[in-house]
């Protein structure tokens, strides 16, 4: 009896053990899980570890980081013509990572050391300037007139009648440059500008307050639209 | 007899509470309108007080300076606006 005894209390002592050990061990997971998450959003905020990218990527592979920059350049380059502010910024680090190429073609193993101890700093920021452009990519081509025209339409932002009279000023001008282009109308491209940059001022501020979505979009087609009016060969496409 | 009679003035009340604003709302996007399409054509009015409606897009808006014009749309599906 006392031996049954004492093996049943030894079994509830390592039953016990054994809950306590599985507790002990559900922390400590919780906890490497919870030290899990920061370190992934750390490198892509925090500066500190730039200083791990650069050391990584001159210690490791000298030959993955120069195929890297150039599509951030490439990207740039195309947000260049978008953007200029960001034009001037990708011209500004992309000159610099060129002119690199240029003058340390022969040693490439060189090139790519001087860019990850001098550039890998600026091209971490270009990395998260990136981002941004990316986002603005799809505000520069909205360039759809049908669908800017319909929205135009549908908007209750816009009277009836306020429309029309949109649309008569629409034509009136529209008119002018068919008459500029066709050599009728002695005027110039300046004077035509400040009429078109005036309508869409009207335009933009019955919109504003009442349907902002339209007005940003027309205001994002500004230049555009104007590119289209100011090209006789596309604005006889109209 | 009184319930009946009760129940249908509350229902003409409420007919009214609820159409009433409507086309107040609808007069004042109206006077909205013709106020903006006054200011397009340069024109001077502060603010629309009254409308006159004679036709579908055929107005006659009275600012509140005092001025009144004739809004329309014509034959060439232009929007007139002539000061009376």
């Amino acid at each position: 009896m006392n031996d049954s005894l004492v093996d049943i209390r030894a079994k509830e002592l390592v039953m016990h053990l054994v809950g306590v050990v599985g507790l002990v061990l559900l922390l400590l997971m919780s906890g490497c899980a919870g030290l899990g998450t920061p370190p992934s959003n750390a490198p892509s905020q925090s500066s500190p570890p730039q200083a791990g990218v650069e050391a990584v990527a001159s210690v490791v592979p000298q030959l993955p980081l120069p195929s890297a920059p150039p599509p951030t350049v490439a990207a740039h380059a195309g947000i260049a013509v978008v953007e200029p502010a960001a034009g001037s910024d990708a011209l500004s680090t992309a000159a610099p990572i060129g002119q690199t190429a240029g003058t340390t073609t022969p040693p490439l193993a060189r090139a790519p050391g001087k860019i990850d101890a001098s550039r890998a700093p600026a091209a971490q920021p270009s990395k998260r300037e990136s981002i941004p452009p990316d986002i603005a990519k799809p505000k520069a081509p909205p360039l759809d007139l049908a669908s800017l025209e319909q929205r135009l339409k549908d908007t209750k932002a816009i009277g009836v009648l306020t429309k029309i009279t949109l649309k008569n000023q629409v034509d009136d001008l529209l008119n002018q440059f068919r008459a500029f282009y066709q050599g009728k109308l002695k005027t110039d491209l300046a004077n035509l500008r400040r009429s078109y940059d005036l309508l869409v001022l009207k335009v933009l501020s019955l919109l504003q307050d009442s349907d902002q979505a339209l007005a940003t979009a027309i205001a994002a087609s500004r230049e555009a639209i104007w590119g289209i009016l100011s090209d006789p060969a596309k604005f006889a496409t109209i | 007899m009184r319930t009946p009679t009760t129940a249908r003035a509350i229902a003409i009340l409420t007919a009214i509470s609820f159409v009433a604003p409507s086309l107040a709302a609808d007069d004042e996007s109206t006077r909205k309108d013709l106020f903006t399409v006054i200011t397009l054509h340069g024109l001077p009015c502060g603010e629309v007080v009254s409308v006159t409606t004679r036709a579908e897009n055929d107005h006659i808006a009275s600012c509140k300076d005092g001025s009144r014009y004739h809004v329309f749309l014509n034959a060439e599906g232009r929007v007139v606006v002539e000061k009376q």
